[in-house]
């Protein structure tokens, strides 16, 4: 369950997993932790969107369709 | 009997309302400039999902005791989650938005160049959920592996990028 900490954090669960990891974040102290930690890391991930200029070699970009 | 029970149910939607409005007070600037950003600057969008991920955090018992660092975290996690559900269910993009337009190309490099440094393993379950949009679920049926793989090596990713990132001095 702890190692779901980061797919929540991105939002890439299926609804019912999210629920249950919730639940689970309601009483676990270490997810919890990590939770605050991790937070801003998907703004990061967001920076991709500004990359100067897109090459084959680049990655996608980052907002879904 | 009856009405002992429609009071107790009365003073709970009380305590949640109550408990929004202080959310609103402590969260609601800080919370609305982190939304504009994910929104391209949608203030109806932004005021939506700020209204929708404080109000789940008020009615929510279990959240009445977090400290407000873990709230913070809470809160910006919901809610990039409500914008991201919105983008998949409308099919938009957020627009990009033009400030800090060198700073933001600088970061997007270094981020770029962290990414290429993982292992292929973590770049690639990354790549295939958050950057492209997809759940676990849809990214395991694309890679050909347990969506319970996908999960754990998107976490030890993740930790491997934000160690790089730290390297590089950006934070987060």
């Amino acid at each position: 369950m702890h190692e779901g900490v980061a797919a929540y954090v991105l939002g890439v669960l299926d609804e019912d997993e999210h629920e249950a990891f919730e639940r689970h974040l309601d009483t676990c102290a270490s997810c919890q932790a990590e939770l605050k930690e991790l937070a801003e890391t998907p703004d990061l991930l967001d920076e991709l969107k500004f990359l100067p200029a897109a090459s084959e070699d680049d990655p996608p970009m980052p907002m879904p369709r | 009997m009856l009405t002992h029970v429609d009071d107790r149910f009365e003073s709970a939607d009380a305590e949640a309302e109550h408990r929004t409005a202080s959310l609103h007070r402590e969260f609601g600037g800080p919370l609305r400039r982190h939304v504009r950003g994910l929104t391209g600057n949608d203030l109806r969008w932004t005021e939506d999902v700020v209204r929708e991920a404080i109000g789940k955090a008020g009615r929510d018992p279990a959240r009445r005791h977090w400290e407000p660092g873990l709230l913070w975290a809470w809160l910006v996690t919901e809610a990039r989650r409500l914008v991201r559900d919105g983008c998949r269910r409308d099919g938009v993009h957020a627009q990009e938005t033009a400030a800090d337009g060198a700073d933001r190309a600088l970061s997007a490099i270094v981020v770029s160049a962290a990414l290429r440094d993982l292992s292929e393993e973590h770049r690639e379950v990354i790549e295939q959920t958050y950057l492209r949009g997809r759940t676990i679920s849809e990214a395991a049926e694309i890679l050909g592996i347990p969506p319970g793989t996908v999960k754990s090596r998107l976490y030890y990713g993740i930790k491997a990028l934000r160690a790089l990132l730290a390297d590089k001095g950006v934070a987060g």
